[in-house]
């Protein structure tokens, strides 16, 4: 039996078999998913591309006030349609589709947290968001651990790499140490592709993971500390690090922190800001030629162009990966009527990146947990404050440093 | 010293809405036995950080109860 998905906090064990079954007998569409099971999300990008037709994904904890400000509806039954039933007969034939169609009216929509309050909507056709795929005899045998949100761009690049290979996926994403360290060697898996902080997981291991070979790492920066620890948890494994964004999909992978240009056309270097061709990107709110990444670069060698990342000029807080825009959160504070004012800022910590922090001026008395009890309703979880402190004045900086809690 | 980590560790345990630790266990492990994930860890850290001036995860390896009371220390 070939597995094609396993999952052993839920006890998920899906066969290639089962999977194509499932995808046989589905009869209805929508093209709003929104859905906080990983197979589930995983079932339903690939019927939308076997069937050509637009999918949203919407993060299964979004809250259903997002989910409004987002797409302007709170419900989406409205927009089931029925399918032409199309047979695929295996394995074979799925991956093959999958290789050699064009799928010229799917499209991809997800949402990435805008500079400016709401988060930005970005649309990909296939052969965008396929464009960093790689298929050969040397993928045939890989295994991923799949330690990704599948709504999110990294985590839809895993997936379509370890699908149109025919690979299978073990999640690791959001699970008990215990269950991640043992998925991994039960399966033998082969490929992992996360965070930093995801990896920061195994420094409490005390274990090895030979079955690894390739440790890819994005979304964050790596420091070199971690990486040393890290090559002796995973001693076979090889080291990548990988610059994407959501517009853009996967830009450059370096080994160390040097990422090596290729296309140098592509990209342009203006006062040490990154900024890219808009043939590189996604469909969104954007009609100028190049676009400004807010990523500060400095230059290390030419021939080929070499670079690395300094800092992101954007106020966008990076948790563990995930963006948040401290504007969002503060908009949802001030909705409260006993809050007057607040700011919200990160603090940094080695445990995960950065944790949100909130300072606020009450007006009229109101306890933490209500407060907590207020945004778990409006926003997601990542996004929420962990700590929450009632002050007399706010301070001008979002970088200011808290000497007491 | 122990009632003050007890306190911070059931901050954080009310803020997730979990149940709170009503003994003190030094054996208890952070992740398997009292529930918490990274952000959570992220959070204790920064708590304790304030409190004591020392982050106790900066070389990464503090898994249990009695591992942070050997750090403040």
């Amino acid at each position: 039996m070939e597995l094609f998905y396993v999952d052993e906090q839920n006890s998920e064990i899906i066969t290639w078999n089962n999977f194509i079954d499932q995808i046989n007998t589905t009869k209805i569409y929508n093209r709003f998913c929104y859905n906080s099971s990983i197979y589930s999300v995983l079932k339903h990008i690939t019927i939308s591309i076997i069937y050509n037709k637009p999918i949203i994904l919407l993060d299964g904890d979004f809250t259903i006030d997002e989910i409004e400000n987002l797409t302007g509806e709170r419900e989406f039954s409205r927009f089931e349609e029925k399918l032409n039933q199309k047979l695929i007969k295996d394995k074979n034939e799925l991956i093959k589709i999958l290789q050699h169609e064009s799928f010229d009216k799917w499209s991809l929509t997800l949402f990435t947290s805008g500079t400016t309050g709401l988060p930005k909507k970005v649309t990909h056709s296939y052969r965008s968001i396929t464009r960093n795929v790689k298929t050969s005899e040397i993928h045939k045998n890989d295994i991923w651990g799949y330690a990704y949100n599948p709504t999110h761009m990294a985590g839809i690049q895993v997936f379509l790499q370890a699908i149109i290979n025919g690979n299978m996926l073990v999640r690791l994403f959001n699970i008990i140490p215990s269950l991640l360290f043992s998925s991994i060697e039960k399966y033998s898996v082969t490929n992992i592709s996360a965070t930093p902080s995801f990896y920061k997981t195994f420094l409490m291991s005390n274990m090895t993971f030979p079955s690894v070979k390739v440790i890819t790492s994005g979304g964050e920066r790596f420091n070199e500390s971690l990486s040393l620890q890290l090559k002796k948890i995973f001693p076979n494994a090889r080291f990548k690090n990988i610059y994407a964004l959501t517009e853009a999909g996967p830009l450059f992978t370096s080994t160390g922190d040097i990422f090596t240009v290729e296309n140098t056309e592509m990209i342009k270097i203006e006062d040490n800001r990154l900024y890219l061709h808009h043939s590189l990107l996604g469909n969104f709110n954007f009609d100028d030629e190049w676009y400004d990444t807010g990523d500060i670069v400095e230059i290390v060698g030419n021939n080929p162009l070499q670079i690395r990342f300094l800092t992101r000029e954007k106020e966008l807080i990076n948790v563990g990966g995930y963006k948040v825009n401290p504007h969002e959160v503060e908009q949802v504070l001030l909705q409260l009527d006993e809050v007057n004012d607040a700011v919200v800022y990160s603090k940094t910590n080695s445990v995960i990146g950065n944790i949100i922090v909130a300072d606020v001026i009450l007006s009229k008395p109101i306890t933490e947990v209500q407060i907590r009890k207020f945004l778990s309703s409006k926003i997601q979880e990542y996004k929420i404050p962990r700590i929450i402190r009632f002050v007399d004045k706010i301070e001008l900086s979002r970088t200011g440093k808290i000497k007491r809690i | 010293m122990d009632d003050k980590i007890l306190q911070i560790i059931n901050t954080v345990l009310t803020n997730r809405g979990k149940k709170t630790l009503e003994v003190f266990n030094r054996d208890l492990r952070l992740r398997d036995d009292i529930g918490f994930d990274s952000l959570d860890l992220a959070e204790l850290t920064v708590r304790i950080e304030a409190e004591y001036g020392i982050d106790i995860f900066e070389d990464g390896i503090v898994n249990t109860v009695g591992e942070i009371l050997k750090k403040i220390k």
